[in-house]
């Protein structure tokens, strides 16, 4: 039987007077599937708060959070041996080198000594860290040190791995390796995870599906390839050769389109269809592809639609939102 | 296979026990702390004495090596309640200065390098990190403290017969206590240090600035107001006054047994808010 990953039930947490997370509501992912939720928002917008109190850190003044069927507050040991967690800011031991305190994460995870040993090595190679892997963790670079963040989190083989912020301060390349990584954990391993991040581009690369934050509250929950597929409408496409019969091929693969002459067309497919079929028919139809471009909807225009400085849609705090997909 | 070859898998065998789990800790600082040659050599002079109390035991046992010595004089050397309260005044002071030294290294690094999230997010409380520092604590300084201490016992009853065994018991209870109170009290110090200074060397210094201190302004009060009671002011005294309760030697002038257990009481409970404060997986800031 599939569970969400993340269910929240009212939740409110107040750090001091303040409330930071104001009654939150929603079922986030499926577990067992290797699926990706993105948390996105704004700075304050209570991103880290809710992590937090995911792992226990912050107890809920109401509600509650239950990660892969079990509550956050009252069965806490359960949900943190089934959890890693890489946090935003540096966490790690200065003196000691990345193999003894990986083995130390492990081994307080349950693993036994001679397991944790092997997975320590394992997850250094698998990160890129096995040269450096008895350097001692004081010296290593920041994106060296983000990558050992990421293997402390998932060298003990977690359900779900909770990222903060994981390609902070990275080069561009380090910073795709590290969403290769993140790719690669759930598509390959299973593992469901929870990235919060406020870089749209790293949620849209990785998350399948997204929850947008604002003040305290989720504005927004959407299903990104589904949210995708119903934006995807507009064709615009430029061929060579004789393009005479592509108006009557057209509704074979359910879509419309208008010549504007000199082998310049506007076509509109449904919801449905993917890009691959105009390929596929053009190809059928002898043409050659001069230029192909698709406008849709990006998650930069969703998330300031939730965030309300775009007009329309569902947006606007204090929006209930449940997601679509559990 | 090579593990650069295998690549990553999920580990999917049993999770260990409770302690096996509890014990990871106290067995990875052990094995750093170790590795300090300053630790393994004060360790090391940490047990000079015991090894010259253990002499001292073999010659009050063996009369003969003593003949030539004063009457007066070996009715003064004895093994009773004093002997092992030399033995173990001795011992305190390298006791505080061990903790002095490894303690610091335990939760000082974790907080100057925010590793508490990277514990808590994993099966620990902070109540077992804490109880797993304390234990390496508790370990090196048992090392030096009630372990020879109960060795000398052991040895002195063995040789002087079941009689002085009788008559004497409580002695190895008062030693073991004694020194059990004494060491709980210098590890939850060196914690508390560490817990409160992030740097490694200003805790040390606190953890000796703790005892000595306090014992200087213990003494100041009484002189300067001529009373007894400023002792309470100092938990190392009032330690001493403890185990001259437990061993039966007579006591210093000073305040009674129970104003020195209501001082340490309070000293430990000061000190377990310091740890609680301190040992945060994150810091609210209100």
């Amino acid at each position: 039987m599939t569970s969400p990953v993340v269910e929240l039930e009212n939740l409110k947490v107040r750090l001091g007077r303040r409330e930071i997370l104001r009654g939150i509501s929603c079922r986030l992912g499926v577990s067992g599937v290797g699926k990706a939720v993105g948390l996105l928002g704004p700075n304050g917008a209570g991103k880290s708060t809710l992590i937090l109190a995911l792992l226990g850190f912050h107890r809920p003044v109401e509600g509650s959070a239950r990660v892969l069927g079990f509550d956050c507050h009252h069965q806490m040991r359960d949900v943190r041996f089934r959890i890693g967690y890489m946090p935003e800011t540096d966490s790690f031991i200065g003196n000691m080198t990345a193999v003894t305190f990986l083995r130390l994460m492990a081994e307080l995870s349950g693993l036994p000594g001679e397991a944790a040993l092997e997975k320590a090595h394992e997850v250094l190679f698998h990160v890129g860290l096995g040269e450096a892997r008895y350097r001692e963790l004081g010296t290593y670079s920041l994106g060296m040190k983000q990558m050992a963040k990421l293997a402390q989190a998932i060298v003990h083989g977690p359900e779900l791995v909770i990222l903060d912020e994981p390609t902070n301060g990275l080069d561009p390349a380090a910073r795709q390796r590290m969403l290769n990584l993140v790719r690669e954990m759930k598509e390959k391993h299973g593992m469901s995870v929870l990235l919060c991040s406020h870089l749209l581009r790293d949620v849209e690369q990785v998350c399948d599906e997204v929850v947008i934050m604002k003040d305290g509250m989720i504005v927004h929950v959407c299903n990104l390839e589904e949210e995708r597929r119903s934006n995807k409408c507009f064709v615009e496409l430029e061929v060579t050769g004789n393009d005479e019969n592509l108006r009557g091929a057209l509704p074979e693969i359910g879509a419309d389109g208008v010549n504007e002459g000199g082998g310049r067309w506007r076509i509109v497919l449904p919801p449905q269809v993917e890009i691959q079929a105009i390929w596929d028919l053009l190809a059928r139809q002898n043409l050659l592809v001069r230029k192909l471009s698709h406008r849709r909807d990006t998650l930069e225009e969703i998330f300031l639609k939730a965030m309300g400085h775009m007009g329309g849609r569902d947006s606007g705090a204090g929006a209930r939102a449940s997601a679509p997909s559990t | 296979m090579a593990v650069y070859r295998r690549g990553y898998q999920r580990y999917q065998g049993l999770a260990t026990g409770r302690w096996r789990r509890f014990m990871v800790l106290p067995r990875f600082a052990w094995q750093r702390l170790f590795q300090q040659r300053l630790v393994v050599l004060l360790t090391v002079v940490a047990m000079v004495w015991p090894l010259l109390c253990a002499v001292f035991v073999y010659l009050t046992n063996n009369v003969d090596l003593l003949k030539g010595l004063d009457e007066e004089f070996r009715r003064f050397i004895q093994v009773n309640g004093t002997f092992f309260l030399v033995f173990m005044n001795v011992q305190a002071v390298f006791a505080i200065f061990l903790a002095a030294l490894t303690g610091p290294g335990l939760i000082a690094p974790d907080l100057a390098n925010n590793a508490l999230p990277l514990y808590f997010s994993r099966p620990l409380t902070r109540c077992r990190y804490v109880l797993g520092r304390l234990v390496v604590l508790f370990g090196m300084l048992s090392v030096i403290t009630w372990v020879p201490g109960l060795l000398l016992f052991g040895m002195q009853a063995s040789m002087a017969g079941g009689g002085w065994w009788r008559a004497n018991w409580t002695l190895g209870t008062g030693v073991a206590a004694g020194f059990a109170i004494w060491v709980m009290l210098v590890s939850t110090v060196a914690l508390a240090s560490s817990a409160y200074v992030r740097w490694r060397v200003v805790a040390g210094a606190l953890v000796l600035g703790f005892f000595f201190i306090l014992g200087g302004v213990s003494v100041m009060i009484n002189e300067i107001f001529r009373v007894t009671w400023g002792h309470a002011l100092n938990p190392a005294w009032a330690v001493y006054r403890l185990w001259c309760a437990l061993l039966g030697v007579n006591p210093p002038a000073g305040p009674g047994i129970g104003a020195c257990l209501l001082s340490l009481a309070t000293v430990v409970m000061v000190l377990a808010l310091v740890l609680e404060r301190r040992l945060r997986p994150v810091e609210v800031i209100s």
